[in-house]
């Protein structure tokens, strides 16, 4: 038993170096961001955003995520233990638009600043609960979608059979750039869509939902993709079609894959988010709140489609 | 049958494990020993004590019961639909609990009836009950419901949150049916000795049947909770419970050999989880590395009742 004790101290004075606790004193207010997830590379982007601004305004910045991006109750549970650790803010970016309300109601009991992060709250179930988030960083999802539908439209001359990855059902931020995207290829009437069905953000789903589709229809010559992940499924299941150039691959996020194969051309073009500003901006939002400083509701950053031609420019 | 002395020293061990573990976090964070986060870890400790519960019993049985956490998906779902087509409150609980102990039944059937290894069985019916859920809310989570119904889990008496106390009833109801009825006695005898069992004149299969139905009920009642907490059924709840339900499980002493283990330690297990997850986010470590620690914790709780037992022996 002694043996368990020895391990278990070892353990977690092991783990120490790791913890970014304030020395005794330094008194610097403490920000927390709590992210999706940190094993998907937008997170980690936005993550280095907020330390950059938390470094260059003064406050001590703690980043915590659940270790699965759909795992709500989890991030329920670190934002009530991050509201234990007196934090003097809580940004984040909500694994579930309703499910994470009652976390912030604790939050707002403790009197701590919100500030919601890339996929927004559900607004009748928090004004139901009465929280109120000081303002919304992030990118109109929406209009991310219209850019890309857009996009397809003059590529394909407004005539193609288009097939769609949804994201996790459910997820406001997926809804909302799959409502933008059709919104803007239902102004083309000779584009259809033949099919859409949920890849739930994955890579490999990507790639088993894409074959699948590709078995159902044939004659599908444009694929759009709510995240860049399920698009480099789609791919690779194009790759082992053997239609490689035949098919239109747009989607979403710009991640680093996705831009080598914009340049490689298995990739017509991505929706780029700058998440990386957006954790900057929430950062600098958050101390703004803690000063009491009034907020606009929305702070919205910019979208840019990111094209072989986009990316040949310096 | 269980060694009363043996287990008796190895949930004092477990017991040890927590207060150590406690008392580093205690030192090492002025946030940890406080009423509020106490409250929190043991609220947020509830919905994995509580699947451990059925867990338990089937480990001791000399069995295993992958489909819990899929089991607390549907057995949500169907509670949360219910509710939303205006079901009045106790027939949506009957309706939920009901969808777990049918999986349990039907779980418990298969390997006792079927005679198929419970692993294979209860990964079937993981799938089956997530795709289950899935397909009756297309994916979708549901919510909106009663604020009747989301005080199971935002209620409290003498604040106190209601999901301690539910937390606790289990336990008490469950530890006196493991060690004070026949059926209790025979979890431990099917998952000493099975054979020897059967010959004693016991229906192994009706009891062991029954073992999986308890398994069902746990998830389900732990999905009533987790459903009121979210105020939201999402199909997707609950992935990786049951691996979670086994480590606090084993941690807790019981043996995955079955025949011995004990609802007390299971407890104690599931706390030192939830103290470990709970100080380590107030410490601030990164998730990435908090699962090392899990992990390692895990293997270091059993390696050391491996070493203990040997050495007695």
């Amino acid at each position: 038993m002694q043996k368990l004790i020895v391990v278990v101290v070892a353990l977690l004075a092991a783990s120490l170096p790791a913890c970014n606790r304030p020395a005794p004193g330094t008194g610097r207010p403490k920000v927390a961001l709590v992210l999706k997830t940190l094993n998907h590379p937008f997170f980690v982007d936005m993550r280095r955003g907020a330390q950059e601004a938390a470094d260059r305004l003064g406050v001590q910045l703690e980043v915590q995520a659940a270790e699965r991006e759909i795992d709500v109750e989890k991030q329920m549970q670190i934002v009530e233990n991050m509201i234990q650790t007196g934090i003097s803010a809580l940004a984040i970016t909500p694994s579930g638009s309703r499910e994470i309300i009652s976390a912030l109601v604790k939050a707002r009991d403790a009197k701590v600043p919100i500030i919601i992060v890339d996929t927004r709250l559900d607004e009748k179930a928090a004004a139901d609960a009465r929280v109120h988030a000081e303002t919304f960083v992030g990118s109109d999802n929406y209009e991310g979608g219209k850019l890309a539908g857009g996009y397809l439209v003059k590529a394909t001359n407004g005539k193609a059979r288009v097939a769609i990855l949804e994201g996790i059902p459910g997820h406001e931020t997926g809804d909302s750039r799959l409502r933008g995207f059709r919104d803007a290829v239902s102004e083309a009437p000779a584009i259809t869509i033949v099919a859409s069905q949920p890849a739930n953000w994955e890579r490999d789903q990507g790639f088993n939902v894409f074959q699948n589709m590709l078995q159902a229809h044939p004659d599908i010559n444009a694929v759009f993709a709510a995240s860049d992940l399920m698009a480099l499924g789609a791919i690779e299941a194009i790759a082992a079609a053997g239609k490689t150039g035949k098919i239109r691959v747009v989607g979403f996020d710009a991640l680093d894959d996705a831009k080598k194969a914009i340049a490689a051309g298995t990739m017509d073009a991505s929706v780029a988010q700058f998440p990386a500003e957006m954790g900057k901006i929430a950062i600098e939002s958050a101390v703004k709140a803690m000063r009491g400083e009034k907020l606009p509701l929305d702070i919205v950053v910019k979208l840019a489609m990111v094209t072989k031609d986009s990316l040949a420019k310096p | 049958m269980t060694r009363p002395g043996l287990s008796h020293a190895r949930q004092l061990g477990t017991l040890l494990g927590l207060v150590a573990l406690s008392a580093v976090l205690w030192a090492l964070t002025p946030h940890f020993l406080t009423v509020p986060n106490l409250l929190n870890v043991a609220q947020q400790t509830s919905i994995n004590a509580i699947v451990a519960i059925g867990m338990t019993f089937v480990i001791i049985s000399g069995g295993i019961d992958l489909s819990v956490g899929s089991i607390v998906a549907l057995s949500g779902v169907t509670l949360g639909m219910a509710l939303q087509n205006g079901q009045p409150l106790p027939s949506a609980l009957a309706l939920g609990v009901g969808t777990g102990v049918m999986c349990g039944l039907l779980n418990g059937a298969l390997v006792s009836w079927g005679r198929l290894p419970p692993f294979i069985v209860t990964l079937g019916m993981m799938s089956i009950a997530r795709g289950a859920a899935l397909v009756a809310t297309e994916g979708r989570p549901v919510s909106g419901f009663d604020p009747l119904f989301r005080s199971v889990a935002t209620g409290q008496l003498g604040g106190i949150p209601n999901p301690i106390f539910a937390t606790m009833a289990m336990y008490l109801v469950a530890h006196v049916v493991l060690t004070r009825t026949t059926f209790g006695r025979y979890v431990y005898a099917i998952g000493g000795n099975e054979e020897a069992t059967r010959l004693s004149g016991v229906s192994v299969r009706l009891h062991k049947t029954m073992i999986y139905a308890v398994s069902g009920v746990t998830s389900a009642v732990a999905a009533v909770i987790l459903t009121a907490r979210l105020n939201s059924a999402q199909p997707i709840a609950g992935i990786m419970y049951e691996l979670d339900a086994i480590a606090a499980t084993v941690i807790g002493g019981t043996s995955l050999m079955g025949g011995e283990g004990s609802l007390s330690g299971t407890l104690i297990g599931a706390l030192i989880m939830g103290v470990l997850r709970n100080g380590l986010n107030l410490l601030g470590v990164s998730s990435f590395l908090q699962q090392i620690v899990i992990g390692a914790v895990i293997i270091f709780a059993v390696l050391i009742d491996t070493v203990l037992k040997r050495h007695r022996n």
